[in-house]
């Protein structure tokens, strides 16, 4: 018997070899009767850590070993974004900030300052600026919107909240010398939201996947910022995503 | 020879792109204009090279030379990624 959990409006019952998933997704947990329930079983978190290994090899970095109970996280949150298609619910891998009732989402490939940009960010706007998701929110497509969420998946830092927040706006972010920000059309910014977004291992879930990024483009503002580390990067971001569409 | 399923191909308005499902071995993106998306629509069912390319004519205003010659270079880049079943 698992413990249930209230994650982007579904109700989830989380059954785990390991009690750490339980700490790590506290901020989330409810009573109630689950949507649907995950379960992880050893070969879960073997999958896992010979993915990790996978990865650490063609990036051609020293294999990186972790503990079952960190893996057994990423076995949870890989079992919910697969179930999560079924709600038009997407993961998505970038920085989700919040300013004034509205979501920015930030993205780029790793190492190029995401969570710095978002962090420029709260230093520009102080309380003003609420972190939804550091590294992988959830985000739901409606008719005529999409949603970002807060999970317990929130990067190294942990800066999240619990929160669902309209998305105004993605940015792919490109490290430059000199700041300069432009709307992108859906055509320029898929390849890049494709390579952000989780995908799934069964065919049929990523076609549901690739249909949810061709209504996301379509939903919210699409920018390409080039920028330094300077507090004038997050000026100019917040500036003109604020006053765009 | 034809698309595995692991591999989706994606029409934008001005260019086709072959997505891979998780764990399909090969994690990148392939890009390419309309020709690869007609290429590809082809290979959702079993076919040849020659039955691309007699295709190809059919549909593109191009000397044999220059189809054959296109095929052939987008055949070798999908066998490169794993995504023929043969």
């Amino acid at each position: 018997m698992g413990q249930i959990y209230r994650i982007a409006e579904r109700t989830i019952e989380i059954d785990a070899l390991h009690q750490f998933i339980h700490q790590h997704c506290a901020a989330y947990k409810v009573n109630g009767v689950p949507d649907f329930a995950v379960k992880t079983v050893q070969a879960d978190i073997d999958f896992e850590r010979e993915k990790s290994e996978q990865g650490d090899r063609s990036a051609g970095r020293p294999i990186r070993h972790y503990s079952d109970d960190y893996l057994e996280t990423l076995a949870v949150y890989r079992k919910i974004a697969e179930k999560m298609l079924e709600y038009d619910t997407m993961l998505f891998h970038g920085s989700a900030i919040a300013v004034g009732g509205r979501a920015y989402l930030f993205t780029a490939r790793s190492g190029v300052g995401k969570s710095t940009h978002t962090r420029l960010w709260r230093e520009l706007l102080g309380e003003k600026a609420v972190m939804v998701n550091d590294d992988k929110p959830l985000i739901r497509i409606t008719d005529t919107e999409a949603i970002v969420y807060g999970t317990p998946w929130d990067g190294k830092h942990h800066l999240s909240s619990n929160v669902a927040v309209p998305l105004k706006a993605i940015c792919i972010l490109e490290q430059a010398p000199d700041n300069s920000i432009r709307p992108v059309t859906r055509t320029d910014a898929l390849p890049m939201l494709i390579q952000q977004t989780y995908r799934p291992a069964k065919p049929a879930a990523l076609v549901k996947t690739l249909s949810l990024i061709d209504s996301l483009s379509g939903c919210v503002a699409l920018y390409r910022l080039g920028c330094n580390m300077d507090l004038r990067a997050a000026e100019l971001s917040y500036r003109t995503m604020k006053e765009g569409k | 020879m034809k698309l595995k399923k692991e591999f989706i191909p994606y029409d934008t308005s001005s260019e086709s792109l072959l997505v891979p499902v998780s764990g399909a071995g090969f994690s990148g993106l392939v890009k390419g204009n309309k020709t690869l998306g007609v290429i590809l629509g082809l290979l959702k069912q079993d076919t040849t090279e020659k039955e691309i390319v007699s295709a190809m004519l059919a549909q593109f205003d191009a000397p044999e030379e220059v189809i054959a010659g296109d095929v052939h270079r987008a055949l070798a880049e999908l066998r490169r990624i794993g995504a023929l079943e043969e």
